[in-house]
């Protein structure tokens, strides 16, 4: 590629790049709102979602016109898929932040950390936030084998969700009052399922963009 | 280019509701372009034979604009019409008016020498000097008188190497410029043009006669000469013209259909007919 | 037989056919040649070259005759050469394209293939006579010029129009005037051709009798031209005086100087094609 089109495309790599930092930093801001109950930062998610949707639009305007302008094959050709599905990913998980935010504003009494801990709330989050750091890294050093590590840490979070309902259910019979919080942390738990699933469907378009590999609905080791 | 990688975001309307904002990060150098040729009502004819009916544009400075359209619909003719090449040709007569930096270049006390030293011009068959490689570059300049010999050979260098040419010929600068490839004598024309220092290139096709490597190298050329010129470039190839311009224009049987950023008329042009040409559906 | 045989039938005669013609030409040529060298080979010396036209067979020279050649050749040079690559310049480069200059292009044309005594009688009553030049090498250099000029005129032409007009386009396009690119590049690049053009019609020139008769050039001279105003002679009609000569040793010293004509064509000729061929390679 040259010129002109090497220019853009680099571009939208850095578009790429700065969504997926502001979307992981989204979440990371918007599980401690939810975890410490912190109000000013939970608005501060909420406010920061609009960037989010701006960034969203830009990339698909600019795939658009990278399509109509440069006519890219190959690698050049499956960077722009992917960069697509992968903002719209990513969109999707700046949405899940968001939502978690609305939670804390709109509740306006604590988690109570014992809930979390029999949850393993962290744990989970953990797992997200390591899944967020290899697909930073595969995503900047194209590197494959990086990505192919969170499809197992997406196990991980499945583990953690399947086992969520039965250890609410087991608390809520324990004490009634706590109904509110482990309803709302049943939610919260539920969308961290699906940024992991989104996260995983990053991995495999990151793994098709390099390696023309279409991963998607095959069982993975 | 770093600077240009910051994000300058713009608000747009402020709707209570509507909380999206627009994002220009690189922020378009276009708004900030002159026009650099002012063409108004220009009508030629050959003849009888009217090859343009009356067209208004505006060439933004530093820029690359691109002028697309099928066989037959004028845009060499209107693009020599810059550099007045189309005075040799029998029966040719235009109306109209054509400024340079405001000035109309076919009032009758324009010397048409001096015009073509701001404006150069590349064909579409490469056509060196039968002389030699330093002889082709520094001719534009010793017809002008200067004979300071220094002065030619610095100016012949720095016109190769923009043209991308030095390396491959500086060891030799007294080998016919016949003896060179297709892309390498383009290249040598190019450097040709350069070495008069003119404001605005003119080029016709420059590349189709070229195989892709050439093609390529000349692309990567005009992209590194838009920053110094105003180039306005005719092209068959209508890839090419998305790749390479800022703005665009497509005529058609003398008239000019479209004008406007590449990108717009890429993605989502005006004009059916515009659209029609460019997706390959014109009869 | 069928159409394929036949085809190739017809390829192998017309082959034949063509070899037949050619060797015919050459065969005369040789046995011509061959014939003149015979007879005048021994001939050539260097008392021949020297010396001066006489009665006696042995005796007799082409001094005079071959200066007088010489100076025609260089006065018809300096005359026609600037005044006919100049005609054919403007003609070709600056003249207006119209119904008369279409017209002007025909008669010189035809110029080119008036019997060359019309020139001589021509020349006889505008220099000999009306201009009081006299019989002299200037009056006869004045004939030949007028009979070669159209022919160096088409020749400059040619050699112009095979110039492509990218060259002339790259030119104007960089700002050069229309003498500048007639100057540093159409006559640069038709120079070999033009040249080719000239030394081909000065080598016609060379060979010419009749005018040169009628002008008043003399069978018998016996000095070399010192000045334009002198009178001459020349090879050509030296040549035809010893033939009509009854004695033999007059045919040998006519062989000899034909040997000699011939030589100073052939050189010419080949100097010629020398250029030709240089020319041509250029637009490789």
């Amino acid at each position: 590629m040259i010129g002109n089109a090497e220019q853009q495309r680099e571009a939208l790599n850095q578009y790429g790049y700065e969504m997926l930092s502001l979307c992981r930093s989204q979440i990371a801001k918007a599980k401690e709102a939810f975890v410490t109950h912190d109000g000013d930062l939970a608005e501060e998610v909420i406010n920061t979602e609009q960037r989010v949707n701006a960034i969203d639009i830009k990339i698909e305007r600019d795939c658009e016109k990278f399509l109509a302008l440069y006519n890219p094959v190959a690698i050049d050709l499956r960077f722009i898929m992917a960069i697509r599905k992968i903002n719209f990913d990513l969109e999707r998980i700046g949405d899940h932040a968001e939502g978690i935010a609305q939670y804390v504003v709109n509740e306006d009494k604590k988690i109570s950390a014992t809930l979390l801990e029999v949850l393993d709330f962290e744990y989970m989050y953990e797992t997200i936030e390591s899944m967020f750091e290899n697909i930073s890294e595969a995503y900047e050093e194209k590197n494959v084998k990086v990505a192919r590590k969170v499809f197992k840490k997406d196990k991980i979070l499945d583990k953690i969700n399947s086992k969520s309902f039965q250890l609410i259910e087991a608390e809520i019979k324990k004490d009634v009052s706590i109904t509110g919080q482990a309803l709302i942390l049943f939610s919260v738990i539920k969308k961290l399922e699906r940024v992991g699933d989104l996260l995983k469907n990053i991995g495999e378009e990151i793994i098709f963009y390099i390696e023309a590999e279409v991963v998607k609905h095959k069982k993975k080791k | 280019m770093a600077e240009e990688m910051e994000i300058t975001a713009e608000k747009t309307k402020d709707k209570t509701k509507d909380k999206t904002m627009t994002l220009d990060r690189i922020i378009d150098p276009a708004l900030k372009k002159t026009s650099k040729i002012e063409v108004t009502d220009a009508k030629v004819w050959y003849g009888d034979f009217q090859a343009i009916k009356g067209i208004d544009i505006n060439i933004k400075a530093n820029s690359v604009t691109a002028f697309i359209g099928p066989s037959g619909c004028g845009k060499s003719t209107f693009l020599r019409l810059f550099n007045r090449m189309n005075d040799y040709v029998d029966g040719f007569r235009m109306e109209g008016k054509i400024k340079i930096d405001g000035n109309n270049i076919y009032k009758k006390k324009v010397n048409v020498e001096e015009l073509r030293k701001e404006i150069g011009m590349v064909f579409q068959k490469p056509n060196p000097f039968p002389k030699s490689i330093y002889e082709n570059v520094a001719y534009g300049l010793k017809i002008q008188g200067i004979k300071d010999k220094k002065f030619l050979m610095d100016r012949v260098e720095k016109a190769l190497r923009q043209a991308d040419l030095w390396e491959e010929v500086k060891d030799n600068l007294k080998k016919s410029g016949l003896a060179l490839s297709g892309g390498q004598q383009q290249r040598l024309c190019i450097a040709r043009t350069l070495a008069v220092e003119p404001s605005i290139i003119l080029m016709d096709e420059p590349t189709s006669a070229l195989d892709p490597i050439s093609t390529a190298k000349i692309e990567e050329l005009i992209f590194n000469l838009k920053d110094k010129y105003t180039i306005v470039i005719v092209t068959h190839n209508m890839q090419q013209a998305s790749r390479i311009s800022d703005y665009t224009a497509f005529f058609y049987l003398g008239e000019l259909i479209e004008y406007d950023k590449t990108k717009t008329i890429f993605t989502n042009p005006e004009k059916t007919q515009t659209e029609n040409y460019i997706t390959g559906r014109f009869g | 037989m069928n159409s394929i045989q036949k085809n190739r039938w017809k390829d192998q005669a017309f082959k034949a056919w063509g070899i037949l013609c050619t060797l015919i030409g050459l065969v005369l040529l040789v046995v011509f040649i061959g014939d003149i060298f015979i007879d005048g080979i021994q001939r050539i010396d260097w008392s021949f070259i020297t010396s001066l036209p006489s009665r006696k067979a042995e005796k007799s020279g082409i001094y005079t005759a071959l200066m007088g050649s010489i100076w025609i050749l260089l006065l018809t040079t300096i005359i026609s050469f600037p005044i006919g690559v100049a005609a054919g310049i403007y003609l070709e480069e600056y003249a207006k394209k119209n119904k008369l200059s279409g017209l002007l292009e025909i008669n010189i044309s035809n110029l080119a293939g008036v019997p060359s005594i019309i020139y001589g009688l021509l020349g006889l009553e505008v220099f000999v006579r009306i201009m009081n030049l006299g019989a002299s090498v200037l009056a006869g250099s004045l004939t030949l010029s007028l009979l070669i000029l159209p022919i160096i005129i088409v020749a400059t032409r040619e050699a112009i129009k095979a110039v492509p007009s990218s060259i002339k386009d790259a030119s104007f396009a960089l700002g050069a005037s229309k003498w500048q690119t007639i100057w540093h590049q159409i006559l640069p690049a038709s120079g070999g051709g033009i040249l080719t053009g000239v030394i081909l019609a000065l080598s016609r020139a060379v060979g010419e009798t009749a005018p040169l008769i009628v002008v008043g050039a003399l069978a018998y001279v016996p000095f070399a031209p010192s000045n334009p105003m002198d009178e001459f002679s020349v090879l050509p009609i030296q040549i035809f005086n010893w033939i009509s000569r009854p004695q033999h040793g007059f045919i040998e010293n006519a062989a000899a100087a034909i040997i000699i004509l011939l030589g100073i064509t052939f050189i010419m000729n080949g100097i010629a094609v020398y250029f030709r061929n240089k020319w041509q390679k250029k637009w490789k």
